[in-house]
């Protein structure tokens, strides 16, 4: 069965779906720590290539898949943790210049700790394969893992909007992302925030790991990077102040990111990241504070 | 002036003792020059997609030259030199090349891929130097590619032509009447082998059912469309499906994992690209009714003994260097060498050197029999291994060679 327009097919629509679902996650993941930090993490992509490894290897060492799901996660909010202990939290004071080359410092490292120690050919996370299978759904047949993608993103992006909007550490989370000078001044305490931002967004790394790992299957030390790029592109077309719109930014270029890369003819999908990232340089020239933000207020830039 | 009858004596033995120690000392400069050692620069890819071929290719190589140097090549001994490219990253190439060119390389080995080896071709090339890559399987390495410069330029791998043709003859032999054609775009040598397959399978009589492609993140990076390759194929059932991508790009494993937990079953054909165990997963659906041809059987139980024997010896010394049967090309692309210097009389000169090589007709070599053309400057004719790969097990199933080459620039 074929959409009307432009070849596009109901799993190449639900491929697109899952894609942006994730990169919804991660968009969030990032969002949330430049809300209380004002950092934009360039090594989120290198939490979510450690939480494949470790994925990866719970298969190999015959862990059942829960355990390897749970390594994971450990793993990678591990690593969250111990970057902002050792990286972030020491240069908290400084510019934002400073910090956003340590994440590019955090970034290279980590990629080069993994091309050293798994080489440059990776290992496979085979065990949640099976998710691949595709469910026959009134005639079309549609990955499991595409439904169990954009599933799993819905949940995790309903449970963080309750967190926010419900519980103190959400509410003081939102009062730093406003001002954090002003939210400490009433109390809010700034590590405990921070490390909330920290381990949340963590969380959605560990999430987007075990998507993009049962997707790609192979884990190699530059996974995730370039979804990563993707992603901060999303979190700035939709506007990098507010978690919203971070998120439909990084739904957006993810859904189109599936769409294009099955609708282009492949000896033309080559061009993808150029349409997409002319798509974003074009939106921004048309709306500078992002495609999703409220308000036309003036952007500093320099 | 007048001199004794004694001083002239004492002067013409001064002369003759003169003459004597200059053409000892002409004679021991020439003798010293004959024996410099032959230096081989090989720019290998040490940590990007290309490594699993470049390096087993270079290991076995070395054992090659060992072996060479024991008697050596008209008194000379052989040196390589090498240097990493980091990825075939393009800057990092063409300062390989410009350094071993600087270290004294007489000829230049080079990458397995003619689209990232160009830095290093064209660097040697301006040079003049015979510029050699042990397993670019394409008719690319060569003047098709760079123009009159190219003449100097040689591949020991399979022309592809001649590989896609032989897969076209397995799959015609096995009784695959129809096939779904899956193109993973990045690289020459892929396309080339599928379009070679298609051209002898239909002229075999072979009917092609759907004809996808895609490109793999190794290079392409972002890309997923090999999900939608699959997609596709799983519509339009055939007798085989062939795909020429490689286990160390990123696209293999998933497009196959996503054919085989829709219940597609039917075999999967690969080249030489697709060699190897070491991309099977170690957990979850077990890869079967997969197969490849390729140069060696890596695994023990090719028909050559001495391949046997090296592949057991690289394995000891690091598994990886005996992940596919590519690692022949190493030893073969040394043999090759040797004899093109001994019939060029023992002259390094690229255009002497390349002149000899485009004769080369059924020269043996640890790969078998090797020819090049006046226009082919990689290998064909080559007797190709048949590996099966069931339960992630490698299953030895012959040999194939192909019988005509479509789309030769030959014919």
């Amino acid at each position: 069965m074929t959409l009307a327009f432009l070849n596009l097919t109901w799993p190449t629509f639900a491929n697109g779906l899952a894609l942006g679902g994730v990169y919804a996650l991660m968009a969030v993941g990032i969002g949330l720590v430049f809300g209380v930090l004002r950092l934009v993490n360039f090594a989120y992509g290198q939490l979510i290539m450690a939480g494949a490894f470790a994925l990866a290897f719970g298969s190999q060492w015959g862990f059942p898949n829960w355990a390897s799901i749970l390594f994971c996660f450990g793993v990678v909010l591990g690593l969250s943790v111990l970057m902002d202990l050792l990286v972030f939290r020491p240069l908290r004071t400084h510019s934002p210049a400073v910090m956003l080359v340590a994440t590019f410092a955090v970034a290279f490292l980590l990629q080069n700790i993994a091309l050293l120690a798994f080489g440059p050919l990776g290992k496979s996370a085979g065990a949640l394969a099976i998710l691949n299978a595709p469910w026959d759904i009134g005639g079309v047949f549609i990955k499991k893992i595409a439904v169990i993608s954009f599933a799993t993103a819905v949940g995790c992006l309903v449970i963080l909007q309750l967190l926010l909007t419900r519980t103190p550490l959400g509410l003081h989370m939102r009062a730093a992302a406003m001002d954090f000078r002003t939210a400490r001044l009433l109390g809010v305490r700034a590590n405990w925030v921070i490390s909330g931002a920290v381990i949340v967004s963590g969380l959605f790394a560990a999430v987007s790991a075990v998507m993009l790992s049962v997707q790609e299957l192979t884990v190699v030390p530059t996974f995730g990077t370039q979804d990563t790029i993707l992603v901060l592109a999303g979190v700035v077309l939709g506007g990098l102040n507010r978690p919203i719109p971070a998120t439909l930014g990084g739904f957006s270029i993810g859904f189109a990111n599936g769409i294009l890369g099955g609708v282009l003819p492949s000896n033309q999908s080559q061009y993808l990241p150029s349409f997409l990232f002319a798509a974003v340089i074009v939106v921004l020239l048309v709306r500078p504070n992002g495609l999703f933000a409220r308000g036309g207020g003036t952007v500093e830039r320099v | 002036m007048r001199v004794s009858k004694r001083a002239r004596w004492a002067l013409v033995i001064v002369a003759a003792a003169a003459l004597v120690l200059a053409a000892a000392a002409a004679a021991r400069t020439s003798s010293s020059s004959a024996k410099k050692p032959i230096v081989i620069g090989w720019a290998f890819d040490n940590k990007g997609p290309m490594q699993p071929f470049d390096t087993p290719a270079l290991a076995a190589a070395q054992l090659e030259v060992a072996k060479v140097n024991k008697k050596g090549v008209d008194g000379r001994k052989i040196v390589i030199k090498t240097c990493k490219t980091q990825g075939d990253d393009p800057t990092t190439s063409k300062t390989c090349a410009d350094k071993l060119i600087s270290q004294g390389a007489n000829v230049i080995f080079t990458t397995c891929d003619v689209d990232l080896a160009s830095p290093v071709v064209q660097e040697s090339l301006k040079h003049h130097l015979l510029t050699i890559a042990p397993c670019i399987g394409t008719d690319q390495m060569g003047p098709k590619r760079f123009g009159k410069a190219g003449k100097l330029a040689y591949s020991f791998g399979n022309v592809a032509q001649d590989e896609g043709s032989a897969m076209a003859q397995l799959a015609w032999n096995k009784g695959w009447k129809t096939a779904d054609l899956a193109t993973d775009t990045v690289i020459v040598y892929f396309k080339a082998v599928v379009t070679a397959f298609k051209a002898r399978f239909k002229q075999l009589g072979g009917k092609i059912n759907y004809e996808t492609s895609y490109q793999d993140p190794a290079l392409q990076q972002g890309s997923t469309n090999f999900h939608n390759a699959a997609s596709g194929i799983e519509q339009h059932p055939a007798k085989v499906i062939v795909t020429v991508t490689s286990g160390s790009y990123g696209a293999q494993l998933p497009f196959i994992t996503d054919l085989r937990t829709a219940g597609v079953n039917t075999p999967i054909l690969n080249s030489w690209a697709g060699d190897g165990t070491y991309w099977l997963p170690t957990s979850g659906p077990k890869v079967t009714n997969y197969w490849y041809v390729t140069y060696a059987n890596a695994f023990g139980h090719d028909p050559s003994a001495a391949v046997n024997k090296l592949a057991k010896t690289l394995r000891a010394a690091n598994p990886f260097n005996a992940a596919t049967g590519g690692f022949v090309t190493g030893p073969a692309a040394i043999d090759g060498l040797v004899t093109a210097i001994k019939r060029a009389n023992g002259s390094l000169l690229g255009s002497k050197l390349a002149a000899v090589m485009e004769k080369f007709h059924k020269v043996p070599t640890l790969s078998g029999n090797v020819s090049f053309s006046k226009k082919l400057h990689s290998v064909f004719g080559r007797e190709y291994r048949v590996v099966e790969i069931n339960n992630n097990k490698p299953i030895a199933k012959g040999t194939i060679t192909a019988k005509v080459v479509p789309n030769s620039p030959d014919a």
